[in-house]
């Protein structure tokens, strides 16, 4: 596996960190003005989601993490392990529950997401921006109110609860974002 | 654009105008040295630019640009000059990361009879008089390091020192202590220090004492950071040849056993220090920083 030294660190570079492989997320040369220049870095464990923080001196290296990202289209779940399989190649990825992490709450079957392989074993799973789910439990709607005001929770066919507005009903899709879990509008 | 452009550039001239004030108003003389000169700097982290002139003429020499105006301007100091400032570009080799550059604006300043905390204090003054005028912490190299890696620095050995690098997952190849106190400073506190609009470092281990006098394990050695980024650096200044010469040859020293250019003791400039320098500290300010801080 190559190396990477301290001059060819960049964002978005994947790299062996005590053991884990981790992505750059910012690369801050600093040069004290009395003193020889370092590589002040900060890194995403992508197993643990976790930054972390490290500095370098010119010259250091780490080992480079072989780390792909693919689209894979979600299966099924069977209890354990969630199903996965790459659309290209039919082959199909288990993820763990670790793996899953905040994942699961966003996952229909049959919707596409980007999972991360490390050494080809899955790592993470990243869900698309916003997806479409189904309202299986709610209070009841005030007839009328249109405008969105207040909301009210509602528990999706994932079992992720949502804050929506007050006239959506049980049964209804509705778009939600994945990054804020708020309500994106009628489906 | 050329309206963006003409305000910038007279957003710079009126703060530079600000600065000549500042200093008119406290008696304080505008000098200008040169810019080529005749010995590299002897720095072990900081590399000059060398220039071959008079090729044309069959007298071929090689000089070197300034990478600050102090040597010129301690001269002045030892020629009775009194309290002087210089605005200028300086210029240094081998510089790189987001705010390094091969060529920066600088202000270097001298005050007689004004010891370290005295000139802190005025280059508040300045920092305020050009628009951030914030509350100004004051942090001894020490306490920083007390506060933000919970060691004492001051009494930790270049072993210990290592052990404290290694049980936090970091680099401890290194050849000299100050090297590893500047690492460590760079990893531990200096990402603290966005914290302060403005905030002063000072006393730093002997080690780090670069040209400031010393006493017992601390150098008076300031440097200005403004949102955590170094800004200035400041002595309170060596006064004797002797003591220069000894620390010229220290960073010579250095420069050999990393294999780097490293050249003779500038003479002239001890000569010159025969009459010893007055008590004074004096600052070097990176204007382009200093600048870009203040109107963000």
């Amino acid at each position: 596996m190559a190396n990477y030294g301290t001059s060819q660190f960049k964002n978005g570079l994947k790299l062996m960190l005590d053991g884990n492989p981790c992505s750059i997320v910012n690369n801050e040369i600093v040069k004290p003005g009395k003193g020889q220049a370092f590589n002040r870095v900060k890194f995403k464990d992508l197993i643990t989601g976790k930054t972390l923080e490290k500095t370098f001196k010119s010259g250091e290296s780490l080992e480079s993490a072989d780390v792909m990202e693919l689209d894979m289209q979600y299966l099924y779940n069977d209890g354990e392990a969630w199903h996965f399989m790459d659309p290209d190649s039919y082959e199909q990825y288990a993820l763990d529950e670790t793996a899953m992490a905040g994942a699961i709450n966003y996952l229909v079957e049959q919707d596409n997401c980007i999972v991360t392989l490390w050494d080809n074993n899955p790592i993470s799973v990243s869900p698309p921006n916003h997806v479409v789910l189904e309202v299986v439990d709610t209070d009841p709607g005030l007839k009328g109110d249109t405008a969105g005001t207040g909301g009210k929770p509602a528990t999706m066919n994932t079992g992720v609860v949502v804050q929506v507005p007050l006239f959506i009903s049980i049964g209804e899709r509705v778009k939600v974002d994945t990054r804020t879990n708020e309500y994106a509008g009628r489906s | 654009m050329t309206q963006f452009l003409k305000h910038s550039l007279k957003e710079k001239s009126d703060q530079v105008k600000k600065i000549r004030e500042f200093f008119f108003d406290r008696g304080v003389v505008e000098v200008t040295t040169p810019v080529l000169t005749p010995h590299p700097i002897t720095d072990v982290n900081i590399d000059s630019i060398s220039v071959r002139v008079n090729e044309g003429i069959n007298n071929v020499s090689t000089l070197y640009l300034h990478t600050s105006p102090e040597i010129e301007m301690k001269r002045l100091l030892a020629k009775g000059s009194g309290d002087i400032f210089q605005i200028c570009q300086v210029y240094r080799d081998n510089e790189h990361g987001e705010r390094n550059f091969n060529e920066f604006s600088m202000l270097e300043y001298y005050r007689l009879d004004f010891d370290m905390f005295q000139l802190m204090d005025e280059v508040a003054e300045l920092v305020a008089e050009l628009g951030l005028s914030n509350q100004v912490e004051k942090l001894s190299y020490n306490n920083a390091f007390v506060r933000y890696a919970g060691i004492d620095i001051l009494k930790t050995d270049f072993e210990d020192l290592k052990s404290f690098a290694k049980e936090n997952g970091l680099s401890d190849d290194f050849e000299w202590i100050e090297d590893l106190q500047m690492f460590l400073f760079v990893h531990f506190v200096e990402p603290n220090l966005k914290q302060y609009p403005i905030c002063f470092i000072y006393d730093y281990p002997a080690q780090q004492a670069a040209l400031a006098q010393v006493e017992g394990s601390v150098a008076h050695r300031f440097e200005l950071y403004l949102d955590g980024v170094e800004v200035a650096n400041g002595y309170q200044e060596l006064q004797k040849s002797g003591d220069y010469r000894e620390r010229f040859q220290i960073e010579l020293d250095k420069r050999k056993a990393l294999g780097k250019q490293a050249t003779m003791v500038d003479e002239e400039f001890l000569t010159d220090l025969s009459s010893p320098l007055p008590f004074c500290s004096g600052v070097a300010i990176g204007i382009d920083r200093l600048l870009a801080t203040i109107s963000l």
